[in-house]
């Protein structure tokens, strides 16, 4: 029994990364198209390049990479908003810990910064909005501020 | 004509036994000239009360600038099984009515059923994260002499009949995602949506292909995404004002002022119609076309933030960041400001349709303003992203303290309104 609960686990935990994309590399975003059955756009900026996600649900994902193929930013504007475990990976833990500890805040943006971690979601009902950005994977160069 | 505030009454009533001495002053307010035929009363009665206050879970979770009203829900066609849910919010930034189920859980109504004949099931997610889930009913709804019959009203489930599905929840199914399917963490006991869109999904929702993932239906226990139509009656949750029979094109909602420092709790009218009785004239408003998105622009210290809007739902101005304005941020309240003087912000909104007009706020320091015990404040802020790339301004509650404040619904006819595809605010 334990060697299939330690098996279970490894490919629970194993799961997550495959959908993961803000702080792995390029080829997940590959995942993500998938996953959302989008199409997906690739534009270069100055020192990074974009894949922009459409899909069909009307969602727009941004995921922003730098020149050394990471994920250091991604953005969505969505009528519902986007799966973020699948966008953040890993990265959705503090979010998930700050989602739980709002008080006093009713109906307004929702800001987390936590360690290497800087993520906001706001807007309003049919048109949803934020972004993540995990400023130790910025490139070169490269303002936080490109991540919208 | 303007709408007289309450507060006025009373001194218009010494004013008009002081007689003429002080006439001349009176003259000095805002409203016309006295119309020499009264009009007729309304035809209608198209208005119910508000309350600002600190909500049903006061004092053990308090709700600073909620803003409250009570609404009558009966099974469909019935006079008689009907119940009336106080407490429930006034959201101009949601479509639609949502319950607690545990508040008309006396109530028999009927489900809605998707093409399959499966009953449909809901999962709103909030820009907080959190969710709420339960089924779509059909009810009628009663706000006045209003009525929305056979309206779709989404159920909050206290006990689901389904477990919400992994899909809906916006920080996914790992980890524990905060449920507002209680009074206790709704802060309310429903939200009574009355923004600017007739449904709160709208066409995509209607198309199995391009459905995202909001409504539900559950045949063998397992929940998928499911069509469900733009239609008035068994479909999607539409904002019951576009149901109404008449003054259907949208709301006016007029609350009281308050001084700087906050009052205990405040009050004022939900009017329905716009432009349709005597109680609901634009007037000398100004109107702001909104986007497909129901935005417009707020431009401050010459930044454009083309993501702006007005939130009866927001219990705050939430806006820029506090890099931003200096670093204000509260040390113990994070996200909210604390100014160490008053701060006064003077912004330009900006319709779709060009209108242009400034507005002015003043914002004080959260900590003084929560140590009062007071529910209703016009000068508290909080922040709205990160940095001036992901800012924007949400003026919520404390903006329409003292103001008239008019949402026209998309799609509907206003008189003397046009070029404004996706509705509008009039303030």
């Amino acid at each position: 029994m334990k060697t299939i609960a330690r098996v279970l686990l490894i490919l629970t935990l194993g799961a997550v990364p495959a959908w993961a994309v803000l702080g792995e590399y390029e080829s997940s975003v590959s995942l993500d198209t998938q996953f959302m059955r989008g199409e997906d756009r690739v534009t270069s900026a100055q020192g990074y390049k974009l894949h922009q996600i459409t899909s069909p649900t009307g969602a727009v994902v941004t995921e922003y990479v730098s020149p050394e193929g990471k994920v250091f930013g991604v953005s969505w504007r969505a009528p519902v908003i986007p799966n973020l475990e699948q966008l953040l990976g890993s990265y959705i833990t503090p979010v998930q810990q700050a989602a739980q500890a709002q008080t006093r805040r009713r109906g307004g943006p929702f800001i987390v910064r936590a360690g290497d971690l800087v993520f906001v979601s706001g807007g309003h009902m049919r048109a949803f909005r934020g972004s993540a950005y995990v400023p130790s994977l910025l490139p070169k160069n490269v303002s936080a501020e490109v991540v919208r | 004509m303007t709408l007289q505030r309450h507060s006025v009454v009373p001194l218009a009533r010494l004013l008009a036994v002081v007689g003429g001495l002080i006439f001349l002053a009176s003259c000095g307010g805002s409203s016309s000239s006295t119309p020499i035929n009264p009009p007729p009363p309304p035809t209608t009665n198209n208005s119910i009360d508000l309350s600002v206050n600190l909500g049903p879970t006061a004092p053990t979770t308090d709700y600073f600038n909620g803003l409250f009203a009570s609404v009558e829900v009966c099974e469909p066609g019935s006079t008689t099984n009907c119940t009336t849910v106080p407490n429930v919010l006034v959201d101009t930034g949601s479509y639609g009515l949502r319950l607690l189920s545990g508040a008309v859980s006396g109530l028999s109504l009927p489900a809605v059923t998707d093409s399959g004949g499966n009953a449909v099931q809901e999962c709103i997610g909030f820009i907080s994260l959190a969710y709420i889930w339960g089924p779509v009913v059909q009810a009628d709804i009663h706000l006045s002499g209003e009525s929305a019959s056979s309206a779709s009203v989404h159920i909050i489930s206290e006990s689901p009949q389904y477990s919400v599905p992994s899909s809906c929840i916006p920080t996914g199914p790992v980890g524990t995602p905060e449920d507002l399917n209680s009074v206790s963490a709704l802060g309310a006991n429903g939200i009574l949506g009355l923004g600017g869109f007739p449904q709160d999904c709208g066409s995509a929702c209607a198309d199995a292909s391009t459905a995202p993932a909001q409504y539900y239906s559950c045949p063998s226990g397992n929940c998928n995404i499911t069509a469900v139509p733009t239609t008035s009656t068994k479909g999607q949750v539409w904002n019951p004002v576009a149901l109404f029979p008449q003054d259907n094109n949208g709301v006016l909602i007029s609350l009281l002022s308050v001084p700087a420092g906050g009052a205990a709790t405040d009050s004022g009218s939900l009017i329905f119609g716009i432009g349709t009785q005597t109680n609901n004239a634009l007037g000398s408003v100004q109107i702001y076309g909104v986007s497909d998105q129901a935005y417009f622009t707020t431009t401050y210290n010459g930044t454009q933030f083309s993501n702006s809007f007005i939130d009866s739902g927001s219990n705050a101005y939430y806006f820029l960041d506090s890099g931003a304005l200096g670093g204000i941020e509260c040390a113990d309240y994070q996200g909210w400001y604390c100014p160490g003087s008053p701060l006064s912000i003077t912004v330009t909104n900006t319709g779709t349709n060009g209108t242009t007009g400034s507005v002015t706020f003043t914002i004080e320091n959260t900590d003084s303003l929560f140590n009062t015990g007071f529910a209703a404040f016009n000068d508290l802020g909080g922040d709205s992203g990160d940095s001036l790339s992901t800012d924007y301004f949400d003026f919520g509650v404390p903006f329409f303290l003292g103001r008239n404040v008019f949402v026209g619904i998309a799609g509907q006819t206003v008189t003397g309104v046009s070029n404004v595809p996706y509705g509008f605010w009039a303030y």
